[in-house]
């Protein structure tokens, strides 16, 4: 192929594939530590599903706000939340996004318009709204995104925030990641209307879906969508369909799985490897460039690791700090 | 025992559209009261089982639901089958129900979808014969029309009480070859040729990146690439040949600029270099530095500058039920008429 075929410059795509990959190992090393008893609490993995998380993403600056899911790490990373703050924050560790008091579920960055991760499921759409209203007021051409599971889109504060953006004409995007499980309960079982874009139309907004797994459908997608909310087009959802690599959380044993699901997600439906194909087939990037980025990505998560072993615990005393914010 | 296939599509018409164009979204419930259409209408003209693809976007779960509250004093059903297949949500499912209802015998398959979704059972079945009903996006190939009657025209031909020579018309298609058949794929209505290069969203809506659109027919009231061709020389369905459109481009000026609505909602300006009757057989050598290769609205095929691309129009490619002319020989044969004692 002459020249370069996509919509972004090869740094933008090097920059995309660093962050989906700093995702995924991100993920894959904390599957291993968490196995390990390292980790406090409880852990829920964006594995499998960057394209999504880096394909919307990366239309949008600090001034843009995104409320995250309680499967937020790939949202954090994507938004440019720093991985040593996010590790240590995993590991309950001083030093840690939120000093590590938050733990996975409420990871928050608000410098990075990262407003957090969170553990109770619907719950971030209403602060989408929240922030999109504040937005408008402002009128920097600003965006909030919902991220919401398929699971959590039956939730009341869901449905209410698709009524509330569509009768404020928010700049808010809903993205449903569709993995196909709410926990354990399949789609097809727990969601009466199965298409998020009629759910969608329901309420008055345009809906669209794409393969979640296809960065350039998302990032193509995503651009139009965002583009259409910085200019006063008002509100609409976005499904990414997706897969995803991991139980719902660690330790889930997956029983609700066809016999062979994982293995053939893993093999014919990593977004990666989709991105690497495509590049490297296009010869816009070669595969070299790559395993150096994959190599300095393993780097910087052991350098994470580390950080965070070494780091100390909070004291009894850190318990009554952060709890009000002094203006 | 007549026999008809049904492939329902639930993923179509959710494409980037509906965001830059305000296209229309068929909604799950209304595809399916749809079908529940065709069944009872197929039903009442003699057709006694129905095949179906199954699907996990929405359609089976309920229709079934539909289906196990039983007949009502309005309403029964042949007997619904769903394929022994195991749904991707993708169109690997239309193929694959496809190539099982050819290998189970249908007469004929009822096809909801628009252009691409048609698409995707020609490319696996050119024997028995489609009737289309449109619930896409662009549908420029299937005909707008009442559902009830589709299921009243294909039942009528299922039965036997219609021969193929009355209910059949042949449709023409697009061969598109990559490095002389390296890859291949067809188009039902358009094939055009775009910069863009990458796949991406699908939909293609950016007319300065269009080079050249080649089309089985071309209606000027088609909504589309088509519609481009429809509007400099309108091509019947029936017509022998095709029509392919040069876009300017350095090379070859614009002799005039046609405004054309490319897609639901979208009328677009495009600088014109000429045009030229496709006939049947004969390739047409694509001229690009690299692009893509969008098939019935959806960008499909990416090429390089170096790669031979050469598009063929077919004739008598593949059989549809012609409904207009299915209904119009029960009105002249009298063919539902009953008898005034029963």
């Amino acid at each position: 192929m002459t020249g370069n075929p996509f919509p972004l410059g090869k740094p933008e795509l090097l920059e995309a594939y660093r962050k989906m990959r700093t995702i995924r190992e991100f993920e894959e090393r904390l599957h291993v530590d968490f196995g390990r008893g390292d980790i406090p609490g409880f852990v829920h993995l964006y594995a499998g599903e960057e394209a999504a998380g880096i394909g919307i993403i990366s239309h949008l600056g600090d001034g843009d706000r995104i409320a995250s899911t309680h499967r937020g790490h790939g949202h954090c990373i994507a938004k440019g939340v720093d991985p040593v703050a996010m590790m240590k924050e995993i590991y309950g560790k001083r030093g840690g996004s939120c000093e590590g008091k938050g733990g996975s579920m409420h990871i928050a960055d608000v410098s990075k318009g990262m407003m957090g991760a969170n553990g109770i499921l619907g719950a971030g759409a209403p602060l989408a709204c929240g922030a999109a209203l504040a937005a408008k007021y402002r009128k920097k051409g600003e965006v909030a995104i919902s991220f919401v599971g398929d699971g959590a889109s039956n939730q009341g504060t869901f449905l209410e925030s698709l009524n509330l953006a569509a009768v404020w004409n928010l700049p808010v995007i809903f993205v449903v990641e569709n993995n196909g499980y709410a926990e354990s309960t399949s789609r097809d079982y727990g969601v009466a209307v199965d298409s998020y874009v009629d759910r969608a139309a329901g309420f008055g907004l345009p809906g669209v879906t794409v393969d979640g797994t296809d960065f350039f459908a998302v990032h193509e997608a995503a651009g139009e969508i965002i583009r259409r909310a910085r200019s006063g087009g008002g509100p609409a959802l976005l499904e990414c369909k997706m897969v995803r690599f991991f139980g719902h959380f660690e330790g889930d044993a997956q029983t609700y799985r066809g016999s062979g699901e994982l293995d053939d997600i893993r093999a014919n439906q990593d977004c990666l490897r989709k991105f690497a194909a495509a590049v490297t087939s296009a010869g816009v990037i070669t595969a070299g460039e790559l395993t150096a980025i994959d190599h300095q990505v393993l780097g910087l998560i052991e350098h994470a690791v580390v950080q965070a072993k070494a780091a100390p615990l909070p004291t009894a005393a850190d318990l009554t700090t952060d709890v009000y914010v002094s203006y | 025992m007549s026999s008809i296939g049904l492939i329902a599509n639930p993923v179509s018409a959710r494409d980037i559209r509906r965001i830059i164009a305000n296209a229309s979204n068929l909604q799950i419930a209304d595809r399916v009261n749809i079908v529940l259409r065709v069944l009872t209408a197929a039903h009442s003209l003699g057709v006694e089982h129905v095949l179906m693809m199954p699907d996990n976007g929405g359609i089976r779960a309920l229709l079934q639901r539909h289906l196990a509250r039983g007949h009502s004093q309005h309403q029964r059903w042949p007997v619904v089958e769903f394929l022994d297949m195991a749904p991707t949500s993708s169109v690997e499912d239309t193929l694959k129900a496809t190539r099982l209802l050819r290998a189970a015998g249908v007469a004929a398959i009822v096809v909801l979808g628009g252009d691409g979704t048609h698409r995707a059972v020609v490319r696996e079945c050119r024997d028995i014969p489609i009737a289309g009903i449109s619930t896409g996006t662009n549908n420029a190939f299937p005909e707008m029309r009442e559902s009830t009657i589709t299921g009243m025209a294909v039942a009528l031909y299922a039965t036997g009480r219609l021969s193929a020579a009355q209910a059949l018309s042949a449709n023409k298609l697009l061969d598109i070859s990559i490095n002389d058949g390296a890859q291949r794929d067809i188009a039902l209505v358009d094939a055009v040729i775009s910069s863009d290069r990458y796949v991406g969203a699908r939909a293609l809506w950016k007319p300065e990146n269009l080079s050249a659109v080649y089309l089985t027919f071309a209606d000027p009231q088609a909504i589309g690439l088509s519609a481009i061709g429809g509007l400099l020389h309108p091509v019947g369905r029936r017509d022998p040949g095709g029509l392919a459109v040069q876009l300017a481009s350095a090379e070859a000026p614009a002799t005039l600029r046609l405004q054309a609505p490319i897609a639901p909602g979208m009328v677009r300006t495009l600088p014109i270099a000429h045009w030229q009757a496709m006939p049947a057989d004969q390739p047409f050598d694509i001229v690009s530095d690299g692009g893509v290769v969008a098939l019935d609205g959806e960008r499909e095929l990416a090429f390089d500058a170096g790669d031979r691309v050469q598009i063929t129009l077919r004739e008598n490619a593949f059989p549809t039920v012609d409904v207009a002319r299915c209904m119009q020989i029960a009105a002249s044969d009298g063919l539902l008429r009953l008898s005034s004692t029963h």
